[in-house]
């Protein structure tokens, strides 16, 4: 499918900016019109051969610059119950790198500038959001030490404690990416999204932006899941521990029960720059704005901010011992 | 550039602050040190050397350098300032003057008589001054002994820990270097005598340099982030009401166990020990050997 402007006929898109329906060449909004079955390999605008991969569910057609939504990707088993809009334009996503990069002291300057750009794409990554109901049953043994000295002697007090935790986790749709080309690490570090923007899916969302289906089906992943569950109830577990110097575990048992799972879009803006022949690779969390990637180190920037701090701390040291020994 | 000076705005406002300040200070100090002019009055003293390298240890060219050091900060602080360097035994001077003098003091007897003897002292025989006498020879207890007289205005100034830091800064240096030692026993007792230094800081030369070593390297390796990104979720983010619901949470006491150990004290000795004190009831002074 394609969405056109009842006004003047041109691709309506997504504008994360407005939060609504836009047409850039008329600026209209709202004015769409959903055009027309798309086929995989032909562009229902313009005819072009489109050359897409297996879990492309939305993307740009190359000839005729409009952005196309493919409906069996996007309907019955593909369908999204769930989608986060993009909150972040193109410009928000490049004000949020330089304002992330403008942190990190050793990045060159210039490598953020439009002649390194090689990519830059606003991606709806598939996501699996799990819910469980955990239960997590701990006994063991916790120790707490008190020290105190009186004359040449010191102390030390040992207390021991039988601790028992009974804990009920409800686990509200923990994330998984369902994208083989997006990787996990990186998927991770994106999160949290804020869910209140959750909105039920609606393919309008998606023109202006590319797209892909689930790659793997929700129980292949769940057990991702599961380890984000766990790895949380242990922490939540030690959190109540705390008041204890040592805990001697005896009886720990976490159950954790599946209680459903639904597909989600997720907004990701994808940047790739080019710089010195390296190739850098940048994901902005479309809705929250959180940069994740590494930035190249500039050697002269490196030399230069180290020897200042050089000069001036040994600078002002010598000024220290001067003044001191002057006093 | 803009962004580099952006970001040391801070770093230079203080340096130029600390500039300032210790400018300000120099001139303070330079201008008292030039108002400072004391004229002596002691017109007994059996001699106007200051210097007396018996042991040899001072090349004339160092010997008159002292001289003129020390002729400047007698004016400075009214006070005469003497150096004795000996290379032989004081057991039997000593023990002809005090019989029961112990070895570390051989060299306080043989300072508090050269100091009477020649009727040093800035404003009448026997007032206001500081003598060093380092003696090279090691006595029979295997030792060398050196020994601060003070006398007058230097005795009421001088407090033991002062003698000590004096001593402590001569020792520094007097194996590898006696000029710089004896220059260094001059101009502490000038600042000593000035009321500054109250620190007693003396940080080697290279201690500034190191801690801008230190600083420079863990300035780039914090900066040097090649980090992807910061985790921003915690356990409780995709919790249902942010926090898990504790059906029991029970803590019950079990038993007591008690240990004591011994605390070990360590006794502290100094690096070259040291004796304080004065056999002439007006003198003052302080020792240590190394």
């Amino acid at each position: 499918m394609i969405f056109k402007c009842r006004n003047c006929g041109g691709n309506t898109v997504y504008s994360p900016e407005k939060g609504r329906m836009y047409c850039p060449h008329c600026e209209s909004t709202d004015s769409e019109e959903k055009i027309g079955d798309s086929s995989l390999t032909q562009c229902v605008n313009c005819g072009a051969p489109l050359q897409i991969t297996d879990f492309t569910s939305a993307c740009r057609c190359e000839h005729c610059g409009n952005y196309l939504i493919f409906d069996e990707r996007v309907e019955n088993a593909f369908e999204p119950k769930l989608i986060l809009p993009f909150r972040i334009g193109k410009e928000g996503a490049v004000a949020a790198m330089e304002k992330e990069f403008s942190r990190r002291l050793f990045a060159p300057a210039d490598f953020l500038s439009a002649k390194s750009l090689e990519k830059m794409e606003g991606i709806y990554v598939p996501f699996w959001l799990y819910d469980y109901g955990a239960f997590y049953d701990f006994a063991g043994e916790g120790t707490r030490i008190r020290t105190w000295r009186s004359g040449d002697t010191e102390y030390t007090e040992t207390s021991y404690f039988e601790v028992i935790r009974q804990m009920d986790v409800n686990f509200d749709r923990i994330p998984v990416d369902a994208s083989i080309a997006m990787d996990d690490r990186i998927m991770d570090l994106m999160e949290p999204y804020d869910y209140r923007a959750l909105a039920d899916f609606e393919p309008q969302y998606m023109s202006g932006f590319f797209g892909e289906v689930y790659n793997q089906p929700a129980q292949q992943l769940e057990g991702r899941a599961q380890e984000k569950a766990r790895q949380a109830s242990e922490e939540m577990l030690q959190s109540s521990l705390t008041e204890y110097a040592t805990v001697r575990p005896y009886r720990k048992n976490l159950k954790l029960n599946s209680e459903g799972f639904c597909y989600a879009l997720m907004p990701v803006w994808q940047y790739a720059y080019r710089y010195k022949d390296q190739s850098y690779l940048y994901h902005v969390n479309g809705q929250t704005g959180k940069v994740i990637g590494v930035t190249p180190v500039s050697r002269g920037k490196v030399l230069a901010y180290s020897a200042s701090v050089f000069a001036a701390v040994t600078a002002l040291c010598y000024m220290a011992v001067h003044v001191l020994e002057i006093l | 550039m803009r962004e580099y000076f952006r970001y040391f705005k801070w770093l230079y406002i203080v340096l130029a602050v600390g500039a300032l300040l210790t400018v300000v200070l120099h001139a303070g100090h330079w201008t008292m040190a030039k108002t400072m002019n004391y004229q002596r009055t002691n017109t007994e003293c059996a001699t106007d050397e200051r210097v007396f390298d018996k042991a040899d240890v001072l090349s004339d060219k160092e010997e008159e350098k002292l001289r003129k050091l020390i002729a400047k900060r007698e004016k400075q602080t009214g006070c005469d300032i003497v150096l004795v360097t000996l290379n032989e035994p004081l057991e039997e001077y000593a023990r002809a003057i005090e019989p029961g003098v112990i070895s570390e003091e051989y060299v306080r007897v043989y300072a508090e008589q050269s100091w009477e003897k020649m009727g040093f002292g800035f404003d009448v025989p026997d007032g206001d001054g500081v003598m060093l006498v380092d003696n090279w020879s090691r006595e029979d207890d295997g030792r060398i002994h050196t020994w601060l007289c003070t006398t007058g205005r230097a005795r009421d100034a001088y407090y033991v820990e002062d003698i000590d830091h004096l001593l402590d800064n001569v020792y520094r240096y007097v194996e590898d270097d006696p000029y710089r030692a004896y220059k260094t026993y001059v101009n502490d007792f000038y600042h000593d005598m000035m009321g500054w230094n109250v620190s007693h800081l003396s940080v080697p030369g290279f201690v500034p340099w190191l801690i801008g070593i230190i600083a420079s390297v863990i300035f780039a390796a914090v900066n040097w982030r090649s980090k992807e990104g910061k985790k921003t979720t915690t356990a409780t983010t995709y919790v249902e009401g942010r926090k898990p619901v504790f059906r029991t949470s029970h803590d019950r006491f079990l038993r007591k166990t008690v240990t004591r150990r011994k605390i070990q004290t360590s006794s502290s000795g100094g690096s070259g020990g040291g004796s304080h004190g004065g056999g002439g009831g007006h003198h003052g002074g302080g020792g240590h050997s190394r």
